[in-house]
């Protein structure tokens, strides 16, 4: 009974399982061959018509081509971005260059995704644009022949990128990968204070309790008090937050509280991570003792009660609304865009003096938004394509592309400098989403110049103050994240796994007193045991090779 | 008859004590369940109608504060939602209609115990709710049969949940009597018969659960539509909810100015994301009484009788 | 010989069962079996031009990256931990409700408690966690303004490593057990009334005809439901424990869907990620495998 039961059983599986296999052999085919040989013919097809659409793109000028070409582009959609094909700017800029982009714009939510099985299907569009390509992702897609290197033709077809990499070389280091080539663009901040967190401190109650800007962090410690106990805002209540921070900060390791303070204890941000430069020696500083006074200072502003103690779990809005109400102290944001309405009460200072006379401020590098753009191996156009983007890192072409077009979405001031529309800045959805509309720029990450010149809406007078107050603290040279080849970049990945997170934990621990002080020694002990020199190592041979 | 309904009748009053105090017993924890799961679901609607700022700040006890319909103002405005909705309903209830006909098709076979190799038949099906070639590989298979970019990537791909399978499979072995099946077998009726006219009248309350489980897995699916889909025409709501609502989440946003326009949808998102949660949940919500209409006891007895 | 011939007519009198099988099974090689090759793809550095099967193989290398991460031990508790704890608290407790349900008599009241338990699953998770933070915080949430009435100090709750699972799975009963409580109920509806009817005549009392009746009457879906879930042991519902998630409560908070989230899938690295999703699956039909088979022997209740 079991028997026979057993051996049916046993052929419909064989049925199943054969017919499993061959369902996937013939899967796996036809994904091999698709996937092995298809860049190469387009690889192929490529280099014959480059030859015939190179004399149809033309040198400078505009249009870029004289008969119309179709683009297909990888786009991201921002929350705040309207569909791509209905911005003003891309209709007008098409007018101009003959070149019609036929957007596929993906929403943020799930862009990743998209991006991994865009290269994974083969299904490569000609460029992709405010992409967020990862280093690791630039130099595996770019060695593998996915995305073509750019520096020829950035050289013979960009002169205002070729300007610009001439202008600040650090860009070039940043982005060039460790075969040599430049498989993808970022967006360039030229702008100072596009590059800074600045330190608002809220004047109004310096006024009213009679105090000074503080200059060292134990003056500081006098007016967060002063803002605790003295009833600053006059409502009676002790409701004020004399001090709070952003949850975390993009890419780097340190919760924000931290970053506003590592300058008081000569601690800078370097290569896109918690280092310093040293006379050429890299120096990852999560064991320094300086580090260590830090976090005790830190502890003593959680522990008076000074620092909101919801620093640990308040989400981005929760912050943005805290600086619009005009109840905190202190605290640092790059422009004052989040508390418009009280922008008055804030001004700009200087960074605090620590106790060892240190006075720092740090910045971010001029090359921002890695991966911005990337031509791909498809594109039978590299030469118009490189000439459409540049447009939009020169001075003429980057105005365009974030205000539009002059007298319907943009007036020019007296000084010289474009300010958008009222209707655009009165809009009941807000200025970001309405220029959103218009322009892919709010939301960040997309591929342009970002410049004294084209920045009314990050950089108005008081940021401008801010930033002068910052700037004799900036260091000379920032330079941004190094990019390593794929196995460096895995055992990046394999030791800042562990590394990073132990240091966020436990940094967090020591601010709130969970962990002890006297637990230091063993805190460095386990770094120790992760291999931090190892990490420094690598940072080291990435600056040596690039300086 | 009569003389068992009296038996019943007096031996009832006899316990009759014991049954209040279990009465009161089971009557005070339905109560406290109730309130438990009440209170943050009022909350949940008075934040909808209240000024976001103030519920940010804790202020929100049970009464809306600071009244306002601007949230769903603001909703009403939003034509993606819309969109959504109308995509989001076609899929459910498309999709519903495949899900549960597959599901019946293969649980009915596979539960039973006459039939030659369901037991390897079960095990290949349960594997696959472990191991499968994940999202490339998934993929390829989508974009081969052309579906990318349409509603049915919404729908075939999902076709059979393995869970809900097994499920209903162990409501046929154990709910409906083999000695039923068998007799109607030597009555005659074929398999085919057997499934339309015994067991699927019998099977009322498991459909029921069926048709629920697989609508709200629908109602509420949006990886597939965050792979497939391209045209923003054919989004199902919970995409549009979640572009709307991770925002709000966000514990940072990149410091380094590219929060411009950020800021603003942050707020918003915050503002509009209860209001956002009802309209959403309504049609679910709705779904429930006309599922719960099928749990009576007796189902299976009345259809005996037939 | 003989036996292969009873086998055979016997499934070819049942043509019609295979007929009913076909699309579902069709469907499974074609959805399921098809993909399948791309599990290689834990065994080997993925790059999408080479293809899943073209990539190089590197064995075990990125369970290896896994294992010998400092955290694994600390990743494998807290799962395991959170997952324990959900089997023992949140599993029976849908059971119970079904019960409790059935046996109240006013049938609007018992409408009622089903449509309320039932609302809370569609909330999203975003909502849910930022409902926790506002109830729980130390200075404006209600649990500590309680705490505060009766002399007690507030509890950082959200931020503390000492109540994360417990406020994990607390919620997430608040959240499900009204759903999770609807196939019992079904269940339970399914109950041929005969017995109902022959237990009052022989005067058992309502707690008796629960236990002797009813309980054994859903002990199959039981079974089954306890066996599914053991094989979601390793599935944590990773994206409520992330939004939940912060510096100070990782020590418990961080559990393996959270890093391979980080260290995989927001990197790109497929082949990582796969890898570790590849283990918890493998631990999870392990569990599946055996207790499956423990149910067959003991309860006559199994999967295959």
């Amino acid at each position: 009974m079991t028997n026979w039961k057993k051996k049916t059983g046993y052929l419909l599986s064989v049925l199943m399982l054969a017919s499993a296999v061959t369902a996937c052999s013939s899967g796996s085919d036809k994904e091999e061959t698709s996937a092995g040989t298809s860049p190469s013919q387009a690889g192929t097809t490529e280099t014959s018509d480059s030859d015939s659409n190179a004399s149809n793109a033309s040198a400078s000028g505009f249009p870029i081509v004289q008969e119309p070409i179709k683009l297909k582009m990888f786009a991201q959609k921002s929350p705040p971005n309207g569909p791509y094909e209905d911005m003003l700017v891309f209709q007008e800029y098409e007018k101009l260059t003959n070149i019609d982009v036929e957007w596929e714009d993906v929403p943020t939510e799930g862009f990743v995704e998209r991006k991994n099985l865009l290269f994974a299907s083969n299904e490569l569009p000609d460029a992709l644009f405010k992409a967020g390509i990862t280093q690791l992702e630039a130099v595996k897609y770019g060695s593998s022949g996915m995305l073509i290197p750019l520096e020829d033709l950035i050289n013979q077809y960009a002169p205002n990128l070729k300007g610009l990499l001439e202008q600040y070389p650090e860009i070039k280091s940043s982005i060039t990968a460790p075969d040599g080539h430049i498989y993808a663009l970022p967006a360039i901040v030229t702008l100072g204070s596009g590059r800074t967190d600045k330190f608002w401190i809220n004047q109004t109650w310096l006024n009213k309790l009679g105090l000074k800007a503080p200059e060292t962090t134990d003056e500081l410690l006098n007016v967060l008090r002063a803002f605790r106990d003295n009833d600053p805002n006059g409502n009676g209540e002790k409701d004020e937050i004399p001090l709070s921070a952003r949850r975390k900060d993009k890419d780097i390791v340190g919760n924000s509280i931290i970053n506003q303070f590592i300058g008081s204890w000569g601690l800078d941000q370097q290569m896109g991570y918690d280092l310093n430069i040293n006379n050429d020696k890299v120096d990852i500083w999560f064991d320094n003792p300086e580090f260590k006074e830090l976090l005790q200072f830190v502890n003593q502003l959680y522990t008076e009660n000074l620092l909101d103690h919801e620093v640990f779990t308040q989400t981005e809005a929760q912050y943005i609304a805290k600086m619009g109400s005009g109840n905190l102290g202190f605290f640092a944001n790059q422009a004052n865009d989040p508390f418009t309405s009280k922008k008055d009460d804030y001004v700009g200072i200087a960074p605090v003096a620590g106790p060892n006379g240190d006075r720092k401020a740090f910045g971010k590098p001029v090359a921002r938004d890695f991966g911005a753009f990337a031509i791909t191996s498809v594109n039978k156009n590299p030469e118009a394509t490189i000439r459409w983007i540049d447009y939009f890192y020169g001075d003429e072409g980057s105005i365009f592309f974030r205000y539009g077009i002059e007298g319907q979405t943009y007036n020019l001031q007296s000084d010289g400098k474009p300010e958008y529309t009222d209707e655009i800045l009165t809009d009941s959805r807000g200025t970001g989403t309405t220029i959103g509309q218009f322009s892919p720029w709010p939301g960040g990450g997309a591929p342009h110049l970002i410049s004294e010149l084209n920045s009314s809406a990050i950089n108005p007078k008081e940021v401008q103050a801010a930033q002068e107050a910052l700037e004799p603290y900036l260091p000379k040279e920032i330079y941004g994240a190094p990019i390593f080849d794929e196995k460096t970049s895995k055992e990046v990945n394999t030791l800042r796994q562990d590394i990073d997170i132990y240091v966020l934990e436990n940094s967090s621990k020591f601010i709130t007193g969970a962990l002890s002080f006297d637990k230091w020694d063993d805190y460095v002990k386990t770094l120790e045991k992760m291999n931090l020199g190892q990490l420094e190592k690598i940072y080291q041979e990435a600056y040596d090779k690039n300086k | 008859m009569v003389n068992q309904q009296t038996i019943v009748t007096r031996r009832r009053s006899a316990s009759v004590a014991g049954e209040r105090v279990f009465d009161f017993i089971v009557y005070a924890i339905a109560g406290l369940i109730m309130l438990i799961v009440l209170y943050p679901l009022l909350f949940v609607l008075s934040a909808s109608f209240s000024d976001p700022v103030r519920v940010m700040n804790g202020d929100l006890w049970l009464l809306p504060v600071g009244f306002t319909l601007d949230a769903y103002k603001e909703i009403f405005r939003y034509d993606a939602v819309w969109t959504g909705y109308r995509n989001t309903l076609l899929y459910t209830g498309v999709g519903t209609i495949i899900n549960v006909t597959m599901t019946t098709l293969a649980a009915y076979p596979l539960s039973r115990r006459d039939l030659p190799g369901r037991r390897i038949l079960m095990f290949l099906i349960t594997f696959t709710m472990f191991f499968n070639g994940g999202m490339i590989p998934t993929y390829l298979v989508v974009k081969n049969l052309h579906l990318v970019d349409t509603m049915w990537a919404m729908i075939v791909p999902t076709a059979i949940a393995t869970y809900n399978l097994i499920v209903m499979r162990t409501y046929f072995q154990n709910s409906i009597p083999w000695e039923l099946q068998e007799a109607s077998m030597i009555d005659g009726c074929t398999n085919t018969r057997l499934l339309l006219h015994i067991i699927l009248p019998l099977s009322k309350p498991i459909i029921a659960v069926m048709v629920l489980f697989y609508a709200v897995n629908q109602w509420n699916a949006f990886f597939n539509a965050l792979i497939y889909l391209r045209d923003d025409a054919l989004y199902p709501l919970q995409l549009v909810l979640r572009e709307i609502l991770i925002v709000s989440q966000s514990s940072y946003l990149d410091s380094s100015g590219s929060t411009f326009g950020m800021t603003e949808k942050l707020l918003l998102a915050e503002s509009i994301k209860y209001g956002l949660i009802i309209i959403a949940s309504i049609p679910v919500i709705m779904m429930y009484p006309f599922v719960q209409k099928h749990f009576v006891k007796g189902v299976m007895i009345g259809s005996i009788k037939e | 010989m003989e036996n292969w011939r009873r086998a055979w007519k016997r499934a070819l009198s049942r043509y019609d069962l295979y007929l009913m099988l076909l699309l579902p099974v069709a469907w499974y090689v074609v959805f399921q079996y098809g993909p399948m090759y791309g599990v290689q793809i834990a065994f080997r550095d993925y790059i999408p031009v080479k293809g899943i099967t073209g990539s190089d193989w590197v064995g075990f290398d990125n369970f290896d990256r896994f294992f010998s991460s400092y955290y694994f031990g600390r990743l494998l508790w807290n799962t395991v931990s959170i997952s324990l704890l959900s089997l023992l608290i949140a599993f029976p407790i849908p059971i119970l409700l079904a019960l409790l349900v059935t046996e109240i008599r006013s049938q609007r009241f018992k409408k009622l408690l089903q449509n309320i338990t039932y609302m809370p699953h569609f909330i999203s998770v975003v909502v849910i966690v930022g409902m926790l933070q506002l109830f729980l915080d130390p200075k404006s949430g209600f649990v500590n303004l309680i705490l505060n009435a009766f002399g007690f100090e507030s509890v950082p709750f959200m931020e503390s490593e000492g109540w994360f699972k417990t406020i994990l799975v607390g919620s997430n009963i608040w959240q499900n057990m009204g759903w999770a409580s609807i196939i019992y109920i079904a269940a339970l509806s399914g109950i041929n009334p005969h017995l109902y009817e022959a237990a009052m005549v022989d005067g058992a009392s309502r707690l008796r005809r629960l236990w002797h009746i009813s309980l054994p009457g859903i002990t199959p879906i039981m079974i089954i439901m306890l066996i599914l879930d053991v094989g979601a042991f390793m599935n944590v519902g990773f994206e409520k424990i992330l939004l939940m998630q912060n510096d100070l409560n990782r020590g418990a908070s961080d559990v393996i869907q959270t890093f391979i989230y980080n260290n995989g899938i927001l990197q790109g690295d497929f082949s990582y990620s796969a890898a570790v999703g590849l283990f918890n699956s493998a631990i999870n039909f392990t569990l599946l495998v055996l207790i499956n088979g423990y149910a067959r022997r003991k309860a006559e209740t199994s999967l295959w």
